[in-house]
């Protein structure tokens, strides 16, 4: 638009234009930029031009996967002071449910290592004192997935955990040494 | 040189108002959100935190707020319309979160937006010479300072907020809004005052406040869409 002369108030003529092109301006970015990235609407087919549909797209809660899921239950017994690890292998964006419930209240450290980085990669998600934790879980990366228990107290407790997840297999840590468990399909 | 800045001045203010799309959606997010949501009992050091945190970050306020200032010369009467912008937002914000007022946060965002284009209108002198009369321009400033606190308190209300110490909380961040808002201020006033000393400030004023009503437009627009299009929280 003209420069205004700053001797001069601007008339309303120019003040209508001004406050008609600034309305314009806005709607022509709203429906070829804002409404396609953002809301997923393509009015003009803009967001296709520029490529911007992508942008729109909302995030699907359907997550395919490839194979059957499985469950698992599985019983430690801890005594004062024992501690054990337990990890499920899974894939990147696999999901699984789990609850696991205690007579008594363990020291717990729900973590990940990514596959074939060890331990120096590991990420921890919760940790605490309780005797009981019910969740789900989504791998942010391929790797083994679960937790470490420790009993802190001064008697026995018996742990109990079910889970049912799009997992290979499982690992069990304990007493400096560890062995795998095969885990059967739901349909099996 | 003063025509170098005013060009560049122009463009920042350009790129606030067209480049900052994607962050349209203007709320209190991530980590601060589960935070929020965490939170049981007083937790005034966070609320201030998070207070001032929305309102430096919240380009929908600070254009309002940049438009309010643009004419006043005098830090006295800076403080005089931003006490009043203020008086309005604390009201609504205390007010629309302790009584649960149920308002459309899309909606009051819109209007938010269109609060820009009405004071860049009126700076533009779109009112006295386009309809011939002035509305009283304290008493708009106080009124959209309403609908702004109503806008903040949306943003509030979208968590569960614990009731144990949710008075101290909201008072907490509602002086943290008030910090947010002195330290922006400060800055918009001083940028202001450094191109005023250049005879370009009043040459582009006009330009630079169809800008902001571009801005303004925009902001209500993208909310307006977002109203019509996602379902509410």
């Amino acid at each position: 638009m003209a420069e205004i002369d700053s001797n001069s108030p601007p008339s309303s003529k120019n003040i209508l234009v001004a406050s008609g092109i600034s309305l314009v301006v806005a709607l022509i970015v709203l429906f070829s930029f804002i409404l396609p990235a953002e809301f997923g609407k393509d009015p003009l087919g803009t967001g296709e031009l520029f490529g911007l549909n992508v942008l729109g797209l909302e995030e699907n809660p359907f997550e395919e996967q490839l194979i059957v899921h499985k469950t698992d239950s599985v019983e430690f017994i801890l005594g004062p002071f024992e501690s054990v690890e337990y990890k499920y292998l899974l894939d990147m964006d696999a999901s699984m449910l789990f609850s696991w419930v205690a007579d008594g209240e363990l020291y717990y450290d729900m973590h990940a290592e990514p596959a074939g980085l060890g331990e120096e990669y590991a990420e921890s998600f919760e940790q605490g004192n309780g005797d009981s934790r019910m969740g789900s879980f989504h791998a942010p990366f391929t790797g083994i997935h679960g937790w470490f228990w420790e009993n802190r107290g001064s008697s026995t407790i018996t742990l109990q955990l079910y889970s049912s997840g799009f997992y290979v297999n499982s690992t069990v840590f304990r007493d400096g040494g560890s062995y795998e468990r095969e885990l059967g399909a739901v349909t099996d | 040189m003063p025509r170098l800045m005013t060009a560049s001045t122009k463009l920042l203010l350009l790129a606030v108002a067209l480049f900052s799309l994607p962050a349209f959606g203007h709320t209190i997010e991530g980590g601060d959100a589960s935070f929020v949501e965490a939170i049981d009992g007083p937790a005034i050091g966070p609320f201030i935190y998070l207070g001032a945190k929305h309102m430096v970050t919240g380009y929908d306020h600070l254009l309002f707020l940049l438009g309010v200032i643009f004419f006043l010369y005098r830090p006295k009467h800076v403080v005089q319309y931003v006490t009043l912008f203020a008086v309005g937002h604390s009201i609504t914000l205390l007010l629309g979160v302790l009584a649960n007022l149920q308002v459309n946060a899309y909606f009051i965002d819109a209007i938010i937006g269109l609060s820009i284009v009405y004071k860049a209108f009126e700076n533009i002198d779109g009112f006295k010479r386009v309809f011939g009369f002035e509305p009283n321009t304290k008493v708009a400033v106080f009124v959209f300072g309403l609908f702004h606190g109503l806008g903040l308190a949306t943003k509030l209300q979208e968590f569960d907020l614990s009731e144990n110490g949710l008075v101290i909380n909201i008072i907490s961040f509602n002086i943290g809004v008030e910090i947010g808002q002195i330290l922006a201020l400060s800055a918009v006033f001083l940028i202001l005052s450094v191109w005023r000393t250049s005879s370009s400030y009043l040459r582009h004023s006009f330009v630079t406040n169809t800008a902001l009503m571009t801005g303004g437009f925009l902001l209500a627009g993208f909310q307006f869409s977002a109203y019509l299009f996602q379902p509410p929280f």
